[in-house]
């Protein structure tokens, strides 16, 4: 079932809190060399999956695999694959941004040539050459957030996963660290990204899962998750006049699955992939109402995104 | 350089990493500099306290060729509890409350290697600061009370503090391992040591039960060497290892007896059993090594196991 294609698998994942189920029978296959989103509402249980990926959390169930070994345990070997940056990184006051990269750097073994190179290298990759010698407890939040990001490449690693990245950061922060994840994936590494962002998902990662209440939702490419669940395209008609038998007449058409009425503004939700135009405008003109404008819309990720967990809402209510 | 060449596996290269990162933690936390504090104002108080003695009573200060030893081994009861709490109540609980284990858990080292690294840095902290103290007591004793004896067994008092001092260290780390705090495990260390000092004493003294002492920390049962004077009296737990163990080396026919206080209306003493200091010693030291494998054990082994939820 496993396989090397796989940077990380998790089968049937489930962590417990009592009587909370944070992730429940999660299956998650993040492809090697791939950014990969992973996508949830807050309290969704990404940070909960995250944690048991990098085993500061031990699941009650199921088993996840870092390139092909499996996690239990500790294994520091797996861990010196892996770069991670947890969400709202606390790092040791006391030490300066070079001391803690220094310190972290020699416990992935790094030998101390090799941490001179690197370290100046990371520091100004993140914005904060001229800050190195400074203590963290003097950062600024996203500060903070920079030095996480570097030092979850210090050993320049396979796996790296970062939990809300842009937490804290700035709209110009945002941008560089989406050009940041692109140059690591650039150089064979790959990204495992937690995010609520939605555009930032959309942004740099190929692959994504959406998560809710600890369930997978929806995982594959964005265009195979848009072509999966945007089966709803929504037509927005205005006419000139409010007419009943115009509302009546579109109701009854085959192809359409929900409509709504704003005095002379009528959506029409339809499942079907065809252009529905002509019909739905057939439609109104025989039963006397006249057009004035006519506007098609595709679902968007974000369309799909909030129907998914609106509809896994609805589930767990249930 | 390639990849392969950048980074090795030896075990000396990330397990300096843990002690250097647990030790500039102790040192710009300033908890080094508190505990060189606490030790400085014990000793000068040692060294003083006689001489403000002297003046009061207006007598000329004393030759005592056994200050620097005497002193030296009787930091004793609060002192070691006191070092023992600031070097140990935060350094795993503190990690967790700061959030700050979250990135040292997930580095490439096993949770053993940081709880030996830790547990090293403690020592080397301990190890400095009773140095560093024996030293000034030395140089204070001779400079005040004159030339002075037995100096070549101030290395063996450190030892036996140090193991002293271990206990505390151990119980207080267990603690905090368990409970994730820092608070907690000063404050519960702190009962339990006040708890044993006072239950020590009462037992040691005023009942026949004094064998229970011999198996809990701290001060244990009371005694004396040769007849029953306040200067003779000595502590049988494992707080006075480093005392025990001067003791024994000037003196290794030494006998301890001890002793019951009763009587009415006046204190009777009542000698009950007598066994060699040589005993004492051993049992002592013993009892310490199984306290200290024991906390350590539990601390680990919670460590170990301990989930990162927040």
């Amino acid at each position: 079932m496993f396989s090397l294609e796989f940077a990380i698998e998790a089968i049937d994942l489930t962590k417990r809190y009592g009587s909370l189920t944070a992730v429940d029978k999660l299956n998650l296959g993040v492809k090697a060399n791939t950014i990969h989103g992973f996508l949830g509402p807050n309290g969704a249980g990404k940070t909960t999956t995250i944690k048991i990926l990098v085993g500061l959390l031990k699941p009650n169930e199921g088993t996840v695999k870092i390139f092909g070994q499996e996690t239990k345990g500790d294994r520091p070997d797996i861990r010196l694959k892996i770069g991670y940056m947890p969400e709202l990184p606390k790092f040791p006051k006391h030490l300066t941004g070079y001391e803690l990269l220094d310190i972290y750097g020699e416990m992935y073994g790094l030998t101390k040539t090799a941490r001179k190179e690197q370290i100046p290298k990371l520091l100004e990759m993140v914005g904060l050459k001229e800050r190195g010698q400074d203590r963290i407890g003097k950062y600024s939040k996203g500060m903070q957030q920079r030095i996480g990001i570097a030092q979850a490449l210090i050993n320049e690693p396979e796996l790296v996963i970062l939990d809300e990245p842009s937490l804290g950061l700035d709209p110009v922060g945002m941008v560089e660290v989406r050009e940041l994840l692109k140059e690591i994936a650039k150089i064979g590494a790959t990204v495992f990204l937690s995010s609520h962002l939605l555009n930032e998902v959309q942004q740099v990662c190929s692959e994504v899962t959406i998560i809710n209440r600890g369930i997978s939702l929806a995982s594959g490419t964005l265009e195979e998750i848009s072509a999966k669940f945007a089966k709803l395209e929504t037509l927005e008609v205005e006419i000139s006049q409010y007419s009943d038998t115009v509302v009546k007449k579109l109701k009854a058409l085959p192809f359409v699955s929900q409509i709504s009425v704003d005095d002379k503004k009528i959506t029409i939700q339809t499942e079907t992939k065809e252009d529905i135009r002509p019909l739905v405008s057939k439609a109104i003109t025989d039963s006397g109402g006249v057009i004035v404008s006519m506007n098609q819309k595709e679902q968007s990720l974000e369309d799909v995104f909030i129907k998914l967990v609106t509809e896994s809402e609805g589930v767990k209510k249930k | 350089m390639t990849k392969e060449k950048k980074k090795d596996s030896k075990f000396t290269r990330r397990f300096s990493a843990i002690v250097r990162y647990e030790l500039l933690w102790n040192i710009r936390k300033k908890k080094f500099l508190g505990i060189i504090i606490v030790a400085f104002a014990l000793a000068t108080i040692a060294l003083v306290v006689p001489v403000i003695l002297s003046n009061v009573r207006n007598n000329p200060i004393a030759q005592n060729p056994d200050q620097a030893v005497t002193t030296g081994v009787g930091i004793g009861g609060l002192g070691f509890f006191l070092f023992a709490v600031v070097i140990a109540m935060n350094s795993i609980s503190g990690e967790f409350e700061s959030g700050t284990i979250v990135p040292l858990l997930t580095k490439p080292v096993s949770r053993t290697m940081i709880f030996l690294g830790k547990t090293l840095a403690s020592f080397i902290i301990l190890l400095t600061t009773y140095t560093i103290l024996l030293c000034y007591l030395s140089i204070g004793s001779i400079v005040i009370y004159g030339p002075q004896n037995n100096l070549h067994l101030l290395p063996l008092a450190l030892v036996g503090s140090i193991i002293s001092t271990f206990i505390w260290i151990a119980m207080i780390l267990a603690i905090s391992t368990l409970s994730k705090s820092s608070m907690m495990a000063a404050l519960g260390a702190f009962g339990i040591w006040l708890g044993l000092t006072i239950g020590t004493g009462i037992v040691s003294v005023f009942t026949e039960q004094a064998w229970v002492l011999d198996y809990l920390p701290g001060n244990g049962a009371s005694g004396y060497i040769g007849s029953f004077n306040l200067g003779s009296t000595v502590s049988t737990g494992t707080n006075s290892i480093a005392s025990n163990l001067v003791t024994y080396i000037l003196n290794p026919s030494a006998n301890v007896t001890y002793f019951k206080i009763g009587g009415f209306p006046g204190p009777v003493i009542t000698p009950l059993y007598t066994e060699p200091l040589l005993l004492v010693l051993v049992r002592s030291i013993i009892v310490a090594a199984v306290y200290i494998m024991l906390f350590m054990f539990i601390s680990w082994f919670a460590f170990k196991r301990a989930e990162v939820l927040e």
